[in-house]
């Protein structure tokens, strides 16, 4: 029995043209029994930023009010809202704290990042569970589908597609991976970020 | 006299098997079957061969893809063939897809307490002209589909095949339906796909990529004219015909 | 071996607990009371680790009690479920954990809407329409996914809960014997027989 694989769950973040998409299952289970079919793992941290965590639930709550208290004390002190990349770093440090008795978390981020020139940078990274950081370029993957979602990932995604096609890309990728893996499933939730707003779908899938 | 005082009790023990990493795959179309390997053999970290085929010809309209432990595959192969030799000896043909699917359950099943440790998959042409493809796992269980991959990374290829063989999760648009069965440069270019990006993501696939053809009598083989590394393994001019497409796989 | 299960309905939420004590083979008391009054509107079936469960139980009820006494009111459902679920996860990684699974039943008196939080003892918190713990829920769930409503009667609602009961009784090789059930609605918190 895995730790890691105790409540199932799998989060996706894909790379698009000015814009990403970050997607994951909707199942809570017990190892083979389901529990809930609403359980959400992925969160808005800021309007641009998205962090997605799958593994063991009762860390992802804590994680997510973790990340809230510290995001809130971030804006407070800066005046400003955090950055993906500034906001990657402080997932990882968080986690790292916890070097020795882990969460059995690894975060998934997707968010758009704000340049010099005011335009933005598509942001996607995960880590491990100790926060060592994968600041990837095309797609990143976690849960207990990942390797399904990599190879999904690897033979449908491709270079710079618009938010519409991304988001088919990113949702075909999850739904299959997730229809060949017992732990992940039971619907899913799809998030595509572009620098003026931010769209949630629910997606139905097979329920079982 | 040696100090013998301090000494633990030792155990040793043999373990026959090991894993040899690869990856194969077979899909069916309506008149033809596409089965592939790539060819590398692995055990651990280490790389043993950069060739070592894992996809046999084992009749006119029959191949066998054997995937898991080396070993056990290239002896089951030899025993299937030598089978296969029997047979035309003892009836003066061929043994049918269907029936060489059925030998290999009965082979395998007769292995159940010491099993050979592979997974096959078995592709060709039936008697009715139509493509063909049987999965087996290691003790004989098996089962005809239209697609299938095993070994190292099938997890990963598995996946993306329900999606563009089977149209998983895809709605079609009112009135046009998902097609049974793929024309033949569609599926190959889904075998490259699915063989490049387990090579990308699994580190026991790789080095090169072996896509046996095989296709039902009389049918054009227009298609693979301009296909780069083709070879044609035919031996009867007015029987089913075999090709096989060697490729490389990406290095970086 | 405890079996609890718990389910929403139109303004009400029921919970259910067996009423069995046991240690080893032996059936210690049958009139046990798992099942904690945590507030005006809010209840917690508890199961788990003899002792822990207790422990706990109390522990949280007098925190609630604690809040309210503070504050002049007292935490509603989602927040309480949250301080609770916050406590056990605290607990899983301290030097000995609480080993108790829950399921917090509540009704919103400033929304009018009840409330229900599957927990265990790991501090997984999920809200849902209904939910068990233990071996009930092998039979339960199938039986809730069939037939539970959320725009159900509290008679409807009863009646799915002894679908569920009768199932462990039919079915279950140890099953207990009785049950306590409990309900909160806008009129607070009251004690049934089936």
């Amino acid at each position: 029995m895995s730790i890691m694989e105790y409540n199932g769950g799998s989060v996706i973040a894909m790379v698009g043209k000015d814009c990403v998409a970050i997607a994951s299952d909707l199942r809570l289970g017990n190892q083979a029994l389901g529990i809930a079919s609403d359980f959400e793992k992925i969160f808005p941290m800021t309007d641009r930023v998205y962090l997605g965590l799958p593994g063991l639930a009762t860390d992802v709550t804590t994680l997510r009010e973790q990340f809230r208290y510290r995001l809130n004390m971030y804006t407070i002190k800066e005046e400003r809202e955090i950055e993906p990349e500034t906001f990657a770093h402080l997932v990882s440090s968080t986690l790292y704290e916890r070097r020795f008795g882990p969460y059995f978390i690894e975060p998934v981020m997707a968010g758009l990042q704000r340049l010099p020139n005011g335009g933005y940078k598509p942001f996607i990274a995960a880590t491990d569970l100790i926060g060592c950081i994968n600041f990837a370029k095309d797609f990143v993957v976690a849960g207990t589908a990942s390797s399904k979602l990599f190879g999904v990932a690897e033979g449908l995604w491709e270079p710079d597609l618009e938010p519409e096609d991304l988001f088919e890309t990113i949702a075909q990728t999850l739904l299959n991976a997730v229809d060949r893996d017992a732990y992940s499933g039971w619907g899913a939730v799809v998030h595509v970020i572009t620098k003026d707003k931010a769209i949630k779908r629910v997606l139905k899938g097979r329920m079982d | 006299m040696p100090d013998t005082a301090h000494e633990q009790p030792q155990q040793r023990q043999f373990y026959p098997y090991t894993e040899n990493g690869g990856t194969i795959l077979a899909i069916a179309g309506a008149d033809f079957t596409v089965i592939a390997g790539d060819t590398r053999q692995s055990e651990g970290y280490s790389i043993q061969t950069r060739y070592a085929p894992k996809v046999f010809r084992l009749t006119e309209r029959a191949v066998l893809a054997v995937n898991g432990f080396a070993a056990d595959g290239n002896m089951f192969v030899k025993k299937v063939k030598q089978r296969l030799e029997w047979y035309r000896h003892a009836h003066a043909k061929e043994m049918p897809l269907r029936a060489i699917a059925r030998l290999i359950q009965t082979m395998l099943y007769a292995q159940r307490f010491f099993p050979y440790y592979v997974n096959n998959i078995l592709g060709g042409i039936e008697e009715d002209g139509s493509g063909a493809v049987y999965s087996f796992d290691p003790v004989g269980s098996y089962e005809r589909e239209a697609c299938r991959a095993a070994g190292a990374a099938s997890s990963l290829v598995q996946p993306f095949l329900d999606n563009q063989i089977y149209f998983k999760n895809q709605t079609p648009a009112p009135g046009t339906p998902h097609p049974t069965y793929l024309p033949l440069p569609d599926v190959l270019a889904i075998v490259i796909d699915s063989f490049t990006s387990a090579t990308e993501r699994h580190i026991e696939v790789g080095d090169g990529l072996e896509m046996y053809v095989v296709l039902a009598k009389g049918r054009s083989i227009e298609e693979l004219a301009d296909v780069a590394g083709v070879q044609e393994l035919t031996t009867r001019a007015d029987g089913d015909r075999m090709f096989v497409i060697q490729r490389e796989l990406k290095k970086d | 071996m405890d079996i609890s299960f718990a389910l929403t309905g139109k303004g009400y939420v029921i919970v259910a607990a067996d009423t069995t004590a046991a240690r080893s083979i032996v059936k210690m008391k049958t009139d046990e009371d798992k099942i904690k009054v945590l507030s005006p509107h809010l209840l917690m079936a508890f199961s788990g680790e003899p002792g822990d469960t207790l422990q706990f139980a109390e522990y949280v009820e007098r925190n609630i009690r604690l809040y309210q006494i503070r504050n002049t009111y007292a935490l509603r459902p989602p927040s309480a479920a949250s301080w609770i679920r916050r406590s056990l996860a605290d607990s899983l990684r301290s030097r000995r954990p609480y080993a108790v699974n829950l399921l917090i039943g509540g009704y919103d008196t400033s929304t009018s809407t009840p409330h229900l939080y599957w927990v265990d003892y790991l501090g997984t918190l999920s809200p849902v329409p209904f939910g068990a713990h233990g071996y009930g829920s092998y039979f339960g769930l199938s039986l809730l996914d069939r037939y539970h409503d959320p725009e159900a009667t509290l008679e409807e609602g009863l009646d799915t809960l002894r679908r569920c009961i009768d199932e462990v009784s039919k079915r279950l090789v140890v099953s207990p014997g009785k049950y306590k059930v409990k309900i909160v609605d806008k009129d607070g918190v009251r004690e049934i027989e089936l």
